[in-house]
């Protein structure tokens, strides 16, 4: 066990750990801090979680009458 | 010869469209407007301006097919088109400079520990339980726009219509490492916005 990952170095780290994309001494290090440190288990589930909820909350759909209209605005401009 | 049966590429379409096939042009529209729309959406935080960063975006894709080049994916020079449309689009309908999200990226003390205690740190991951639906979509637009420039298509294109990173670097005309670090620092400010919507004053 080492002390080289605190919270703010693991929080730099941790896109590219939830990717897979460290070294394996480093991605060790960063899982045991994670494991014994309840800061930043609690902050790991929101920075997963983050992506899916803004993806939920900003999806929009193409307007049924959009469609033909787009194709009716290409036709008369070209 | 096409095989019956299966769909023309997009690059098929594309080189048939520049040589005059209106309907060829007319399928890669049907084929990829609900994903520009849905796009431009996300980053003009409007639908209004979603509508016309659409209409933009394939009135550039016909003016400027004759300069697509098949090395390149057709989707890809597609979606660079349609940021950059809708991008435009917000820049010139903004009614005022955004604040920026830089305040909610995460706090720590001396010891580089995080400032904040675990229930708040985790109570962005549950956002959508706390928070009524309509309220969570109106602020999660929101705080797309108040992300700073750059980092908004980045975060867009990774995290919201799930594009590899590659790509977006590619649609972006950015280096991998930089599309990392921009979405990376993106979902950071997004997670400390949420946190404080759910509860935390920052």
């Amino acid at each position: 066990m080492t002390d080289r990952i605190v919270c703010a170095s693991g929080v730099e780290l941790l896109m590219d750990f939830l990717e897979d994309a460290l070294p394996a001494d480093l991605r060790a290090d960063i899982e045991d801090h994670v494991a014994s440190c309840a800061r930043c288990t609690a902050f790991v589930a929101s920075y997963r979680a983050t992506p899916r909820i803004f993806r939920a909350a900003t999806l929009a759909r193409l307007p049924e009458d959009l469609e033909e209209s787009l194709l009716a605005f290409l036709r008369r401009r070209r | 010869m096409p095989v019956p049966g299966a769909e023309a590429t997009d690059e098929a379409l594309a080189v048939r469209a520049v040589a005059g096939d209106e309907p060829a042009f007319e399928d890669l529209v049907r084929r990829y407007q609900a994903r520009v729309y849905r796009l431009a959406a996300r980053l003009t935080g409007n639908d209004g301006d979603a509508q016309d960063a659409l209409q933009e975006t394939f009135l550039q894709v016909y003016r400027n097919l004759g300069g697509f080049r098949r090395e390149a994916r057709f989707s890809t020079w597609l979606y660079r088109i349609a940021t950059n449309a809708a991008l435009g689009v917000q820049r010139t309908r903004r009614r005022r400079p955004a604040d920026p999200l830089d305040a909610f990226l995460p706090r720590f003390d001396a010891e580089g520990r995080h400032a904040r205690t675990p229930a708040q740190l985790q109570v962005a991951a549950c956002a959508e339980e706390l928070l009524d639906q309509r309220l969570l979509a109106a602020k999660a637009r929101e705080a797309i726009e108040r992300l700073p420039d750059g980092y908004r298509e980045a975060l867009v294109l990774r995290d919201l219509e799930e594009m590899e990173t590659s790509e977006v670097a590619a649609i972006l005309g950015l280096e991998p490492a930089a599309v990392r670090q921009r979405v990376h620092r993106a979902r950071l400010m997004l997670a400390g916005y949420l946190s404080e919507l759910a509860g935390v004053k920052p």
